[in-house]
């Protein structure tokens, strides 16, 4: 119960990891899965900003001159996340209008349906 | 000295004029993309004195490395870099003549795109710079597979975007523990410290970052989107996607497996994984009976077989490994760019309807046969010493389990041969269904085309100087301790 | 069959991911980088908001990137939305005109949420926010006009336009840092001027500005394209 307690956010952060994995394996609707793939995207960006987490810290902004600058929390993943939120919008507005495209040409989205490329 | 950053930052600036030159005039937006590919090429080869004798490391922005990104430009990166450009030079000149229906503006923009993320994975020495650019470099590709606009394309391309999102969210949860456990993300750093902490927490990250960039990288199990995606992207992004995409993420395991983390446990199981890829990709190209699906199994299993000879870690075994990586983009390339245009003029895919093209198209159809033996191993091809090399230096190594490997790798070098030797057969002794008149690709593909088999040629008939350097770029992926002292002065 | 095998496979992933987060304990991260930034970010890049001088100053090559790809993904949907428009030939319903409180509204809106996204953007270097969250919302000013007003669009031209323009300033500083001033790419060339004011820190106001319009008119082209398609 303390081990939930003390990493409450990394635990958060792989739930979400494995709810959008497990999304992604198991449904056959493409809205579905490209929400799961959105939904993997955040527990990852979720996971690196926990990683920078420092007890106590507040956030690294020098909103004064005397701020003290002994407990900041680490800038570094925040960066990381904003490129890699970014990163997600993009790969999702081309999976939208992919599944735009889809459905004009095969009238469905159900991927169990659009199958045309044998092995 | 010329900085190496104008590698990338030139065609970057260049994709973004693209729109303002294609409001001007749709038809010079063809030449940007040679414009480009040129400059590169003239700047690596003018960057080679300098990088034999020192890598040269750019610190961005000034800020000393392991606080600022910077770029390592070793042998290595320099022999990916004026590949990429080289292929990507041919490459475009091809696309001169075939690109012609469809928002050809948008094509020539991510065509360099394409080419500047993989410009920036060869040369960079931060771990999420890394990340950055080969997102660059799967994005251009999801677009550019789906560019045609049909039902296949649009298909293989969701897919292709499905697996491909997937293995970079892996990627970057191994990045992130990477920072979790280093507190940096400079390559060279993380190299230094990373025997400070015990080993069994390392697997994990390695792991997930290896599955990630194994996805791009086409190694079994991860590569069942690349038989779909190669085989219906035009022919011109199939050349690039098999020849630069995949070994740009076979680049990025190998640096990060070697260089970065350098535990030598993984590599034996790295050589199964490359023979089991090698096995499946040659025996299910055997099955096929489209053409282009037939090759993206072949790329499959050529892949396995640069990854083995990675694999070995042995100088002998990489410089082989190095020389077919840079045969199979050379042959592949041809081997797509002559069949496109013929599946162009004999308006399908499948084998049967390239019978007699030995007739109709003999520029093209002699280009594909050399393509075919060059990638087969046949003496005076570039892929004669490629294999050689592998061979030679895994038997060096004198371990059973080894040999038993290399004998497989002989048996998939005979069944390459039976497939590639039945298309040829039907180009030259079979006959076409339809009449036969005589017509050639136009002349922007055969200048493409000559140029790829002058240079196999040269490179079959003369791979020492090559070899030589490919030795000194065998040690640079292998010697972490020569790259942690050239960054981290 | 399925389900079976991948909730088979994820277990195997969470217990592998719960052992190895043993060794990364819960807040205390080891801030070699971090701590170096927080230390001398203001006097190496000038700006007060130590994330934007890590984003737009230690790891600006990373936010060049990023750009790269919102582009890519930007002409990669133009490119996929547009080929198979010719051969449609659609009734075109009329929309059910809005209402009169919403359309004032939104015209009343939208100058003021179009002056809070610059006011983000410019503003990156002493407050949280910067270039990518100014453009998110600039779009999303667009977005509202295009849901309350129904009839307007803009021109395609102009956001066309803006977007390249704003990526080639954003190349052309880091070629300038280049050629003039330490022969670094990306480096802060301009005076870093005093701490906590708005013309300060450099080069990064110039580079966010670029960015917040670049994003801005990216993701306004990208909403343009999808609602064509609804047409």
């Amino acid at each position: 119960m303390s081990f939930l307690q003390s990493n409450i956010y990394y635990v958060g952060a792989f739930g979400l990891i494995l709810t959008g994995l497990l999304i992604v394996l198991v449904k056959h609707n493409l809205i579905k899965v490209i929400i799961g793939l959105s939904i993997l995207d955040t527990g990852v960006n979720m996971f690196i900003i926990a990683i920078g987490y420092l007890r106590n810290g507040t956030a690294p902004i020098f909103s004064s001159p005397e701020v003290e600058s002994v407990l900041m929390v680490d800038p570094v993943p925040q960066a990381l996340v904003l490129t890699a939120i970014v990163i997600g919008v993009a790969v999702l507005a081309l999976a939208l209008s992919l599944s735009i495209r889809l459905y004009r040409h095969f009238g469905t989205l159900d991927l169990r349906k659009i199958k045309e490329l044998k092995w | 000295m010329v900085n190496p950053v104008l590698l990338i930052a030139v065609p970057l600036g260049l994709a973004f004029t693209v729109p303002l030159i294609g409001s001007a005039s749709r038809k010079l937006t063809r030449f940007v993309p040679v414009i480009a590919s040129l400059f590169n090429l003239i700047l690596c080869i003018r960057l080679f004195p300098a990088v034999l004798e020192h890598p040269i490391v750019i610190n961005l922005g000034g800020f000393a490395p392991p606080f600022g990104i910077n770029l390592f430009v070793g042998h290595l990166g320099l022999l990916f870099a004026g590949l990429i450009s080289l292929a990507g030079l041919i490459v475009s000149i091809y696309s001169l003549s075939y690109i012609k229906t469809g928002m050809v503006v948008k094509y020539h923009m991510l065509y360099m795109l394409l080419l500047t993320g993989a410009t920036g994975v060869v040369l960079t020495g931060d771990i999420f710079n890394l990340f950055v650019f080969f997102e660059i470099l799967c994005i251009s590709s999801y677009a550019l597979v789906a560019y045609v606009g049909d039902r296949a394309g649009i298909e293989s391309s969701i897919k292709y975007l499905i697996q491909g999102t997937v293995g970079s969210s892996l990627l970057l949860i191994g990045i992130g523990f990477l920072y979790g456990l280093f507190g940096t993300l400079n390559m060279a750093d993380i190299a230094q410290k990373i025997s400070t902490v015990e080993q069994g927490s390392l697997l994990v990250p390695l792991l997930l970052i290896v599955a990630g960039l194994g996805v791009e990288a086409a190694v079994f199990p991860l590569n069942a989107w690349l038989p779909d995606a190669h085989s219906s992207a035009p022919s011109s992004i199939s050349a690039i996607l098999s020849g630069i995409a995949i070994e740009v993420g076979l680049y990025a395991i190998a640096r990060i497996v070697f260089t970065v983390f350098g535990i030598s446990d993984v590599y034996l199981f790295l050589a199964f994984l490359g023979i089991l890829t090698l096995l499946i990709g040659e025996l299910c190209a055997f099955a096929q009976s489209n053409i282009k699906r037939m090759l993206a199994y072949s790329s499959i299993g050529q892949i396995g077989l640069i990854l083995f000879a990675l694999a070995l870690a042995s100088n002998n075994s990489v410089t082989g490994g190095l020389f077919q990586l840079i045969n199979h983009t050379l042959s592949k390339g041809l081997l797509f760019l002559s069949a496109g245009y013929m599946i162009y003029r004999s308006g399908s895919m499948e084998i049967s309807s390239l019978n007699g093209m030995g007739k109709r198209m003999p520029l093209t159809s002699l280009a594909f046969t050399v393509g075919a033996f060059s990638l087969i191993g046949l003496p005076p091809f570039a892929g004669f010493p490629g294999k050689f090399l592998i061979v030679s230096g895994a038997l060096l190594q004198g371990q059973l389990v080894i040999n038993i490997l290399v004998g497989l790798v002989l048996l998939s070098t005979v069944i390459e041969g039976t497939y590639f030797f039945k298309v040829v057969q039907g180009l030259y002794f079979r006959k076409a269904d339809a009449d036969i008149t005589p017509e050639r690709a136009p002349a922007a593909a055969l200048v493409a085309m000559l140029i790829l088999m002058l240079l196999i040629v040269v490179l079959g008939v003369y791979p020492e100087p090559v070899a030589g350097f490919l030795n000194t770029a065998a040690s640079d992926l292998l010697d972490k301790v020569s790259y942690v002292g050239s960054v981290l002065r | 069959m399925r389900v079976a095998f991948s909730l088979i496979l994820l277990a195997i992933v969470g217990v592998g991911v719960v052992l190895s987060l043993s060794s990364i304990p819960f807040g205390s991260p080891p801030m070699d980088a971090g701590k170096y930034y927080i230390d001398s970010g203001r006097t190496d890049t000038g700006a007060t908001n130590i994330v934007t001088s890590v984003v737009v100053g230690y790891r600006a090559f990373d936010t060049l990137g990023e750009v790269t790809v919102l582009f890519v993904a930007a002409i990669g949907l133009g490119a996929i939305l547009t080929t198979g428009k010719k051969n449609e030939s659609k009734k075109k319903e009329e929309l059910e005109p809005a209402s009169l409180v919403l359309s004032t509204g939104c015209r009343f809106l939208f100058p003021l949420i179009l002056l809070f996204g610059a006011y983000v953007f410019i503003h990156g270097h002493l407050t949280p926010g910067g270039g990518f969250q100014g453009g998110a919302v600039i779009a999303s000013a667009f977005l509202m006009v295009y849901l309350g007003c129904r009839k307007k669009r803009i021109r395609k031209s102009w956001a066309r336009g803006t977007e390249s323009i704003s990526g080639l300033v954003f190349v052309v500083t880091g070629l300038t840092g280049l050629a003039v001033a330490g022969h670094y790419f990306l480096s802060n060339f301009l005076p870093e001027g005093t701490l906590n004011s708005l013309f300060s820190a450099g080069i990064i106001p110039i580079i966010y500005i670029a960015i917040g319009l670049k994003v801005g008119s990216e993701l306004t082209g990208v909403i343009d394209n999808l609602i064509e398609e609804s047409e």
